[in-house]
Order: structure tokens, then sequence, then C-alpha cells
């Protein structure tokens, strides 16, 4: 039954087929061990030795943003922060748990943690939380050899200690985000999201500095390669006087507005003020959204740069335009005269001067103490709204200052023909030539025109640093004689009894020229406005601008503010308290010098 | 005594004593950074396998086929015994603690199988359905229990190794045909009939990519290492990769990346040399074997071997999917050495009877 010699045959052939199978195999693995060895030997070689060497970058220490004094506006303060590389990591979600209790943070922490390492780059450090005091991060610290591929690294982190004041010009730094990445930051690292914070960027920043460390798997540190140190971002000395800045900030009080002050010869910007402000250090501890959204639709809008980006009609300080050109276009009424009855009648209308009872004879000095409107009707009429135009454009209206502190607000300058291609009525131009109309100017554009004013024509770039060099964008060409009338005119707004600013700043403590103004912002009468349900919305706003000392002009101020009412009892005496400030400290500082002179000399 | 000692397959042992020279050597490299406990414990194992070795081969084969059910019995009991009484190691059971020593119930199972089926087949023909349904019996109870452990990759290397036995003993092309061509019907009422956590742990298996920190991380790491070796490798205790740490369980189930990246692929040849040597060593004495059992068992082993060589350098270097399969008389590991020593000393005291004697003739008795 059993055919012997077939089974032993059979048997037989199976062994050497799968002995044929045996061989087939190791030819299989040592193919792919010549593919590995050999062939791509230059490729897993140079990936054995990245391996080894593990490259870890060391963030730089930002550059710090300090006041003209050294006083520190953008300042880094010491703190912890807790990282943490998915790769090293051998159980994520014990770890995040273990963690999660050490530091007490909350479940939705957590899973916000973990989409963020998902989305991740599993060789690079994820940042879990940071500016973390000692106290917190202790405990996580001293069990940090429990968890593999968590840190807790000491770094700095930014703090502005005048943001409520600083806000709009400092700026904040925010944490990177995708479109930073891309250009190549860092996934921890923080950018500058605003103000000088963003346009400094490149220089606060720093380089990256890299740590070469030869590293296990485990991402434990076996030695240190070497080190390339990361260089410090360069620090940077703003023109701003935060003294000063508080001092306006403190005059302003509750009310919103914006207060400018540059120096006249250099066009360095001394305070740059806009209120409300905001507590800019919010965006970086984390800003929230209930936060975000109540300052986005705050009616005083605080995240407004007021100084900047803001317009608004300049009301009776225009008339120091209109003058100029009028001076310059030898308008005969410039030099001459005219009798202001309280109205200028434009054919059947009546246009009103802000004195029922008239000023009587005025000559353009005395237009200019008491504000008179009916001068200036006259003037601008006889100008004509293309010459006037192009005049408050020379003195830098309707035109960016160019200071680094984009975006910035152009103004608006009427053109040559009314937007609808028609002629401008006479109408539209006298009330132009008073400030009021289409033109709207930026309170640091009307600090500038002061500025120019004071240093005899100069129209400057505005300058935020200290130091910078001048840049002058253009020289007007305005007789000294022209000037004088204008600024004998200012000079007595403060001086004379019945100019408008008297009460205001007559006692200042150095002696100021200046002009105030007062923006209608709707018709209506005095006392409408006290009745009216939301009465401050629709109260006038005020302005001054004005340079000090008088005969040898150091500084120029303007002050706007939003509904404040009258210009000289609203915004003057928060020019006083600029003024003094400064002139104190000058004043101190001159004293300083002699008195170390005199020192010297007895010596 | 002698006279059996002499007639010692010279080469097989040959291949032995260098595998076991290279398997500590390489040992030594993978752990001399650290712990070398692993080293001098690895060093008493072989001194304890090798007694074992010479210890098997004076074993009358006739006294392991009266054994062969009793064996079979026990590691049974064991399996069913694992998943109630177990440690639970890794998230799976498959250690039974019997007090003096771990036992890894699926490892005994293996050997355990391979002496039953030879057994079965000595006598019969794996031609007529019924002696085969016996067979897929024997091998099936066993891999269902560790399956559920669960332990998938030892389930494959069973059911392969089991499959090569039933083969060589003569089952029919056809049925085999038949049989691959009702896999895939098979798979899919299996698949159809798993819990979410099984087929996770089935997909898993077969992606290890899914998981690119846990297991694709290994292989990649791995095969950094054994291609920066080179063809004359980095130099013995040079490798950095091993070094640093970072290949995984690179003193077990990793450790031939370690000789790959230190020895280059000139270790590698010598390496696959001796396996070669070894299992056409082992095939040949399966050819010359007096008996149909010991033929059996002979083929079993070799396949054995086959497959954890194959698996496991096929792991390592990327070509196959991470199961944790050791690699012979080079992964550090007590149980998997002493077996594997066990098995070979059977196979020596099968060519030891086999010296001199006719081969056999028919299938009969199994144990003359």
């Amino acid at each position: 039954m059993w055919n012997q010699f077939e089974l032993r045959q059979r048997y037989n052939l199976r062994v050497y087929l799968f002995f044929a199978a045996v061989v087939c195999m190791v030819l299989l693995l040592f193919g792919r061990m010549v593919q590995l060895q050999w062939i791509q030997y230059t490729q897993h070689f140079i990936q054995s030795e990245g391996n080894r060497i593990h490259v870890s970058p060391i963030l730089p220490t930002r550059g710090m943003m300090t006041d003209r004094d050294g006083v520190g506006l953008a300042v880094n303060k010491v703190s912890y922060k807790i990282t943490l590389i998915p790769e090293r990591v051998e159980n994520l979600g014990e770890t995040l748990a273990s963690v999660q209790e050490l530091m007490h943070w909350d479940d939705k922490r957590i899973t916000r943690l973990k989409k963020k390492i998902k989305q991740s780059r599993s060789d690079r450090q994820v940042l879990l939380k940071d500016q973390l005091p000692w106290k917190i991060v202790a405990p996580l610290a001293a069990r940090l050899h429990h968890f593999s591929g968590v840190n807790v690294v000491a770094g700095t982190h930014r703090e502005y200690p005048f943001a409520m004041q600083t806000a709009h010009m400092v700026g904040y730094l925010s944490l990177v985000r995708d479109v930073d990445v891309e250009k190549g930051y860092l996934r921890m690292e923080y950018v500058g999201r605003s103000g000088l914070e963003r346009i400094l960027e490149s220089r606060l920043h720093g380089e990256l500095g890299y740590k070469h460390e030869e590293v296990n798997a485990r991402g434990r540190r076996v030695a240190l390669i070497k080190t390339v140190r990361p260089k410090t971002g360069e620090n940077i000395t703003l023109s701003i006087d935060v003294g000063m800045q508080q001092v306006a900030a403190q005059a302003l009080g509750e009310r919103t507005g914006a207060v400018v002050v540059m120096d006249v010869r250099t066009g360095e910007v001394l305070t740059l003020l806009s209120m409300p402000g905001y507590d800019s250090n919010k965006f970086i501890t984390g800003l929230d959204n209930v936060q975000w959204k109540s300052w986005l639709e705050d009616i005083e809008k605080p995240l407004l740069n007021r100084t900047t980006q803001a317009a608004y009609p300049p009301a009776s300080t225009m008339k120091l335009v209109t003058s100029f050109g009028g001076l310059e276009q030898g308008i005969r009424l410039a030099t001459g005269s005219t009798t202001c009855p309280g109205y200028v009648e434009l054919a059947d209308r009546k246009i009103r001067c802000w004195k029922k009872k008239g000023h009587g004879k005025v000559d353009i000095h005395d237009a200019i103490v008491h504000s008179c409107d009916v001068y200036f009707y006259e003037l601008g009429d006889a100008l004509g709204m293309s010459r006037l135009a192009d005049t408050a454009r020379e003195w830098g209206f309707g035109e960016k200052t160019g200071i680094n502190l984009p975006p910035e607000s152009r103004g608006n300058v009427p053109n040559k023909r009314h937007p609808s291609g028609r002629n401008w009525y006479r109408g539209e131009t006298m009330i132009t030539a008073i400030g009021q109309g289409s033109i709207t100017v930026t309170p640091l554009q009307m600090a500038r025109f002061t500025a120019a004013i004071a240093n005899g024509g100069k129209i400057l770039t505005p300058l935020l640093e200290k130091g910078e060099a001048v840049k002058v964008v253009r020289q007007l060409d305005v007789s000294p004689k022209q000037l004088n009338k204008v600024r004998q005119g200012m000079r007595d707004v403060v001086a004379d009894r019945k100019g408008t600013a008297y009460w205001q700043l007559s006692r200042a403590h150095w002696t100021v020229a200046g002009k105030t103004g007062t923006a209608q912002v709707v018709k209506m009468s005095d006392d409408e406005k006290r009745t009216f349900s939301d009465a401050k919305h629709h109260q006038d706003h005020a302005w001054f601008m004005g340079y000090a000392p008088f005969d040898t002009p150091e500084i120029a101020v303007a002050v706007f503010v939003e509904n404040g009412g009258h210009g000289g009892s609203a915004a003057g005496p928060v020019a006083r308290a600029v003024v003094d400030y400064w002139a104190d400290k000058m004043d101190e500082r001159r004293k300083a010098i002699k008195d170390k002179k005199q020192v010297q000399e007895e010596l | 005594m002698m006279g059996t000692l002499h007639k010692v397959d010279k080469i097989l042992l040959g291949c032995l004593l260098a595998l076991a020279v290279i398997g500590m050597a390489t040992l030594f490299a993978a752990v001399h950074s650290g712990d070398l406990s692993v080293w001098y414990k690895q060093g008493v194992y072989w001194l304890v396998g090798l007694a074992a070795f010479f210890f098997m081969c004076f074993i009358p084969l006739r006294f392991v086929g009266l054994m062969v059910w009793p064996i079979y019995g026990l590691a049974l009991l064991a399996l069913v015994l694992t998943p109630l009484i177990g440690d639970v190691h890794m998230g799976a059971r498959r250690w039974l603690d019997l007090g003096f020593v771990n036992l890894q119930s699926s490892e005994l199972m293996k050997w355990a199988l391979l002496l039953v089926l030879a057994y079965w087949f000595s006598m019969r023909e794996a031609s007529t359905l019924k002696d085969v349904s016996v067979a897929l019996l024997l091998m099936i109870v066993p891999a269902g229990l560790i399956v559920i452990q669960p332990d998938l990759g030892t389930t494959l290397v069973l059911l392969l190794a089991a499959m090569v036995v039933i083969l060589v003993a003569g089952f029919p092309w056809k049925w085999f045909v038949g049989l691959l061509a009702l896999s895939p019907f098979a798979g899919y009422v299996l698949w159809q009939n798993m819990h979410d956590y099984q087929r996770g742990r089935v997909l898993s298996f077969l992606n290890p990519e899914s998981d690119p920190l846990g297991k694709g991380y290994h292989v990649i790491q791995s095969s950094i290492a054994i291609g920066s070796g080179g063809l004359f490798g980095k130099g013995y205790l040079q490798g950095s990769q091993s070094r640093l740490h970072f290949l995984p369980e690179q003193h077990t189930d990793f450790i031939f990346a370690v000789l790959a990246e230190e020895g280059g692929l000139l270790a590698v040849a010598v390496l696959f040399v001796l396996y070669a040597v070894l299992i056409s060593r082992i095939l040949m004495i399966a050819l010359r074997a007096h008996t149909r059992f010991g033929g059996l068992i002979s083929v079993g082993i070799a396949t054995v071997f086959s497959l954890y060589i194959f698996v496991n350098i096929g792991m390592v270097s990327g070509m196959l999917p991470v199961v944790g399969v050791p690699l012979p008389f080079i992964s550090y590991g007590g149980s998997a050495l002493l077996s594997m020593l066990v098995a070979l000393g059977l196979v020596m005291r099968i060519s030891i009877e086999s010296h001199g004697q006719v081969s056999w003739q028919r299938p009969g008795s199994p144990l003359v």
C-alpha cells in the first residue's frame, strides 16, 4: 500500500523546496543589507551624525526700549517657561496628566495643548506655558527627571511699565503665528505685533544662538559640543520723555484726547500720548476674547492711536494757515483790517462769528488774538479754496508726517475742486478758512505745524529715537516779517488779557505763544448742548497748539481733547502742565550745569 | 559517552560556538555603556544552555517520542492558565509565574506543537482529510489561545512553522492552493467577528507608520544605524547610534542593528553565512534522519530558526512590521536562548542516532 520510494522522494523534494525558500530568504535579507549599507550609506551616515548632534536654538534677549532718560518703556522680566519635545516623551497622555496635576491646570488647557502638540513638529520644542514665576514652576522643576522630554527653561518676558500711557506708541508682542513661522521664527518666540515693537522688530529681536549637543534618543544630554551665544537685540533709546507723557496723561485725566510735544529744532517727539490707553501687558500674558472685544467695541476706541491715526477738524488753529496764505499771497486784507459786525452776509445767508456782538475793527494780529471768525471768512474768501489748500499742504497737512510709526492718517485737505467736480462754493471756502468743513488734521501734524512756525518754516519729520539725524522735509519760503506777524498774534493769545488762552497759560513757567481751537461737532446752541441726552459726544472738540519759550523756541505742543468743550479752557491747562514740566526740568538742568561750572571756576 | 560525543556534527557545533562568540561580543557592545549585569547573565545562560544542549545529545529520541503528548498537554494547560493568573507585562498577559521561573506559555507551546505534529505525521502522510483535520485542530486551538493574549506575532510564527511541517509531511498541493484561495474569505469572516480594539491592533500591526513616535520611530532609527555602518562598520564599540541609545531594545530585539552598525556589511555577511550553514546543516540532518519523526522535528526546528531570523532582521531593517521576535543566539534573553539550545541539542541527537544508519524506509512505528 505504501510506496516507500515515492514517499521518501516526496519528503526529500519538499525539504529541498524548503531549503530553496531559505536560500531566497537569506538572499532577500542580504539584498536589503546591501541597499542600506552600501547604496544608501552616505545618506544614513549623515542621518546618524545628525542624530548624535542635536542642534537646539537659544532665544536671544529682546532689546529694551527706554525713554530719553533711560527709563524703561519695554523691559524684560525673568520668568520661566515649560516646554516639551513630543518625540522625547514616552507617554504623552500620562506626562501631560502629571504636569497638569503639578501645575493645577484645567482640562481645557490640556485639550488645547494636545491639539497644539499634534500640529507641531515632533523634534521641536512646544511651548506649554510661559511667564511663570519660580514659585510656581519649582515643584515641576524638582521632578523633571520623571518627565523625559519636558523642560523648564529660564527666560524673560516683556513688560510695559507705562502701558496705559505708552501702549499706542510702544506697541506689544504676541506669540508667533503660522505666517511668522514661515518667515523663520521659532514656535515659541514672541513677535512685535504693533507699534514700535512691530516696526523695530528686526533691531529689537537679536540673533538666535545655537547649542550643539550630543544627545541620546531619550533627549538626555550626553555632552555639550559647542554653543553659539545668541546676540541680544539692540536697546533703543526713544526721544520720549515718559515723565512728560505722564504729566500730560494726568492733565487729560479721564478725558479722551491726544497730546504731542515735539522738539522744534530736531523734530524729536517728547510726548506722543493718546487717551484712553489700554494695558498692553495683557497681550503678553494672554488676552482673552472678552477683554479684546470690550476694547474693540468701546465707544472711546482705546486701541486707536489718536496722535497719528485720527484726524479732526483743526478749527480756529486753521486761522494761522489762512494768515500765512494771506500774507504770502499779498492779500490786501492780510496787511489791512476789516470790521466785524458779528456775521458775514453771503447771498441771503448770514455766516456768524462766534462773538455775536462782533469784534469791531480787527487786523490780522487782533483777529488771531481774539480768534475773530469774520476776519478769516473774508481773508479765506479773498484767497480762494485753491490757494488756501495749497498753503495748508505747504505747512504739512494732508500728507503723512513720515513718523516711523505706521499706519498713519494723512488727514484731509480739500482739492482745488469739490469731489463732485464743481467749484467750491464761497461759503465752503470761508468755513474751511476757520478750520471747519472738510479739512481734518492729526494732532501730530498739528504739532509739526507749530514747530515749523517756531523754527522759522522748517517742516521736520517727527523722530521717535533720541539723537536720530534731523530730517528736514522742506524749508518754507516765508519771510521773518510774516512769521513774526503771526507769532506776535500767537504770543498775545496767551499774553493779552483778552487772548483766548490768557487765563490758562499766561503764567506758565516759560513764555508761551499759541492758538486755541474749538471744533463744532454739531450745530447746536450752547443751551441745547447742555440739555441734550448724549451730551458728552456732542460737545465741541478742543484744541490748543503752541510753542515755548517765545523768544528761543524749544518745544511745540499740540493738545486735542475730544468733546472737551472750549479750546482755551479744556486744552489750555494740559498744554500748561506739559510746558511747566519741561521748563522746570530744563531750568534745573541749566542751573546744575551752571553750578558745576561755578564750582570748577572757584577751584 | 565518548562514542556519542564523537558522533556529534562538528560543523553544526562549530557554527553554534561561533554564534556564541559573536552573540556575546555584540551584546557587550550593546550594553557596555550601561548595565553590564545583562552581559554576565547572558554568559550564564550560555553555559547553562550549552550544558542542556549536550544533555539533549544523550536523550534517546524514543524517549522524546513518549513525552510528546504529555508536553503538549502541559503547554496547553499553561496557555489556558495564563490569561487567568498570568503577569500583565506591556499590556498583555503572556507570562506564567511558576514560582521558580517565569514561563512564557506561548514559547513552550511552539516547541510542543512542532513535536506533536512531527509525531503525528511520523506514522502517516498528511494526505487524508481525517489525519490533516486532527493536525489542524492541534494547531488551531493553541493558536487561538495565543491570539487572545494577545500576541499576534507569536501566533503567526507558530502557524507558519506548523504549516511548513504539515507541508513537508505530504500535504497535497491541491489542498494547499485551495486553502490559499480560501484564506481571504476566512480572513473576512474573522474580521467581521472581531472586537473593535482587536481590529485596531491588527491595523496598527499592519501599519506601524500610523504610530510614528512609537514603533515607526524605532524602525527609522535602526535603519539609520544599519545603513551608517557601511561596508566595514564604524568599528567595535564605536557605534554612535547604539552608544547614544537611539536604538530601542538594542540588547534584545534590535541587537542586529548594533552588529550591523559596528561591523558593517562584512559582519552581516559573516553572520548570514553562519546562519545559512546552521540551517542547511539542520536540513541535511532532516534528510539523513533514520526516522520520519526525527526528520520532521528537524524540519520544524529549522523552520522556527529561519522564521526568527527572517522576521527579526526584516523588522530591524524596515522590511516587515515590528514583531517581538528574538535574533537566534544573538539577542539577550534566557528562556529563548535556552529553548533554542535545547532544540538544537535535539537536532544533534537526531544526527547522532542517524550516524551510520540507513535512512528510514517507511512510516511505521515513529520511534524506530
